[in-house]
């Protein structure tokens, strides 16, 4: 990364950095939205979720009023959010922000093993179709992760667990993170990351992207120059090639892998955001869903954020767009 | 290198060759199996429809619980609870057919109007629909359906609205794309000056001379996310509730049965899940293919 590209870096960042805060208030618009249209209003009790407990149980409810209009609603509930307090869980009782946070580290772990599992088998297949073209060997594999991507989630979930459990005798005793009983636990931490990685669709859609990418990059005027020069080809055409698609593509897919996220938290019993999630939409948690929405959406926002900063970085003269 | 081969499609845009002899083999065996696939989802749900099913799908059975595919008069075996999993295979296509339908036309109509708005009128639509996109976007969407169940109660239209809201940014950005590509040729000036009214422009011209294909594979493509949706909210608990059968729930109710060896229990279903969604992704993928990219390659 040169030393120049510091000034554009810092360009874009703030103004992404604008753009991201103008896209999250739109997302706590849209969960207002959708939780005030709910029958029974359920945004009295989140309001009063935000009191404090001991306002509410000395009974100052009546007093201080949950605001009646639905945009002094909206302007209460946003400036507790913004301060951090999301409310707290129905059926807990514990506040939100806390609870999804701390669970949301698990999630996070998940997400980000995931993401690499995937690179790590879509990446190679991928550079190889772009080198190579179609032919024996890359087509087979390339058919084999299309069939992989459709497989439900839920169901390779329960093939790995049993392929685990039955034929190399590892027990799931012990779920989620602190699994330390038997020697390979901490191999089963590993198997929903695994899961996720090959589960979440997103194998077939990395490879067709960075497989088109990376063949127009091979393509260009500038590779046949460097072939000429005897130059590396991958020193030149790693940026555009390899390095900006694979951030783009990571960055749009991260929704998809955190919806992915709730199913497989469901099937091992993973102590994550999306568990949590399943669980509160069961209970109509709405506190607890509502603050997952957000949450998510911000992790989806930092991770568009990060993929501008690595676009710029990688080619300081995109700022000027 | 590739070998040279005369690439007898070039002749000009209109060119009278067959469109089997202008694509590769690859995309016609994805658009083969597609439509196969198609073919047997709509037969199979217009079977479940009016109950030509081979077996009733409720009737119990506890005398053949968890038959191997094969027995006698079960083609793919039985359930827990002795019903014929075949019907029931069949029976499930009910549950996300039509919603599927709903979200698709949804996703289709939405995008449509934002994808036109966007692109022929640009400027601030554009921005403002660009943000809109963005802000979709930025919900996983089985979180989003989660919140949507928890404020409302969990019915599968309702869910499968919120699906077809979540793809409508798609669709309007790849017609945005396109319409942006169109603006360009020469006939749309050509209409502007002869004094068309814009409608016709935009809906003769613009859309369904030249945007059809690419609206036949975004309908795929969220038919096929439709049913991932679907089945992945049944068995997650949300869908459609015992007894009656979803895919997913089907897979939920075996799972227990899984660990005990019984597999096919959860894999009929599963394998209907993967074998349909492939075709719909596949006949995506070879149609986009054949319509859309890869001229003369």
């Amino acid at each position: 990364m040169k030393l120049s590209a510091i000034r554009p870096i810092a360009l874009v960042l703030s103004r992404e950095l604008a753009i991201t805060a103008l896209l999250l208030l739109g997302v706590s618009f849209v969960v207002f939205i959708i939780l005030y249209l709910s029958p029974g209003d359920p945004f009295s009790v989140l309001l009063e979720g935000q009191m404090s407990t001991a306002e509410a149980r000395a009974g100052l409810r009546e007093v201080l009023g949950v605001p009646k209009s639905w945009h002094a609603q909206y302007l209460s509930w946003l400036t507790a959010m913004l301060q951090g307090n999301f409310g707290t869980s129905i059926r807990t009782g514990l506040p939100v922000l806390k609870e999804v946070l701390r669970v949301g580290l698990n999630t996070l772990v998940l997400t980000i093993g995931s993401m690499l599992v995937t690179l790590i088998i879509a990446v190679p297949i991928a550079l190889y179709s772009a080198a190579r073209g179609t032919n024996r060997v890359s087509w087979p594999l390339t058919m084999f992760s299309y069939v992989v991507s459709a497989l439900p989630v839920f169901w390779l979930g329960y093939i790995v667990i049993y392929f685990f459990t039955h034929k190399l005798g590892l027990f799931p005793l012990v779920l989620g993170y602190s699994s330390s009983a038997q020697k390979f636990g901490w191999l089963y931490t590993l198997l929903p990351i695994f899961v996720l990685g090959i589960g979440n669709g997103t194998i077939s859609e990395v490879i067709r992207y960075l497989r088109d990418e990376m063949g127009r990059v091979m393509a260009e005027d500038y590779i046949r120059t460097a072939r000429a020069k005897g130059a590396s080809v991958w020193k030149h055409a790693y940026k555009e090639g390899f390095l900006i698609p694979v951030t783009e593509i990571i960055a749009s897919k991260i929704p998809f892998i955190l919806g992915g996220a709730v199913i497989v938290e469901q099937v091992f019993n993973w102590q994550g955001m999306g568990r949590m999630a399943w669980q509160a939409a069961q209970d109509r948690d709405y506190p607890v869903i509502m603050g997952i929405a957000i949450i998510s959406a911000v992790f989806v926002r930092l991770g568009s954020l990060f993929q501008s900063i690595v676009y710029v970085a990688v080619n300081p003269r995109a700022s000027k767009e | 290198m590739k070998s040279y081969t005369q690439i007898s499609g070039e002749i000009g845009d209109l060119s009278e060759l067959p469109f089997w002899k202008k694509t590769d083999v690859v995309d016609l065996v994805y658009v083969g199996y597609g439509l196969f696939i198609v073919t047997l989802v709509v037969f199979s749900y217009i079977l479940g429809t009016f109950n030509l099913l081979p077996r009733d799908p409720q009737e119990i059975d506890l005398e053949l619980m968890i038959a191997p595919p094969g027995t006698t008069g079960h083609l793919l075996g039985t359930d827990f609870m002795g019903r014929d999993i075949l019907s029931r295979l069949i029976v499930g296509i009910q549950a996300y057919f039509l919603p599927g339908l709903l979200a698709v036309f949804i996703a289709l109509f939405f995008g449509t109007i934002l994808g036109v708005l966007a692109g022929y009128r640009g400027g601030r639509f554009e921005t403002a629909i660009t943000y809109v996109t963005n802000l979709v976007d930025s919900f996983p969407r089985l979180v989003l359906i989660l919140l949507v169940i928890a404020a409302f109660k969990p019915n599968i239209y309702y869910i499968m609205i919120v699906v077809g809201l979540t793809n409508v940014p798609v669709v309007s950005s790849h017609i945005r794309g396109k319409i942006h590509f169109l603006k360009q040729k020469n006939f749309v000036e050509a209409g502007v000056s002869l004094g068309l009214p814009t409608r016709t422009i935009i809906l003769k011209h613009i859309l369904w001379h030249n945007c059809r294909s690419l609206l036949i594979i975004q309908a795929t493509i969220g038919m096929a996310e439709a049913i991932l949706m679907e089945t992945s909210l049944s068995y997650l608990g949300f869908g459609v509730q015992e007894p009656t059968p979803s895919w997913g729930n089907m897979v939920q109710a075996g799972a227990n049965y899984f660990m005990q060896g019984k597999f096919w229990l959860s894999t009929a279903p599963a394998l209907s899940i993967l074998f349909t969604i492939l075709g719909f992704h596949l006949l995506g993928d070879g149609l986009n293919n054949i319509l859309e990219g890869k001229r003369g390659k």
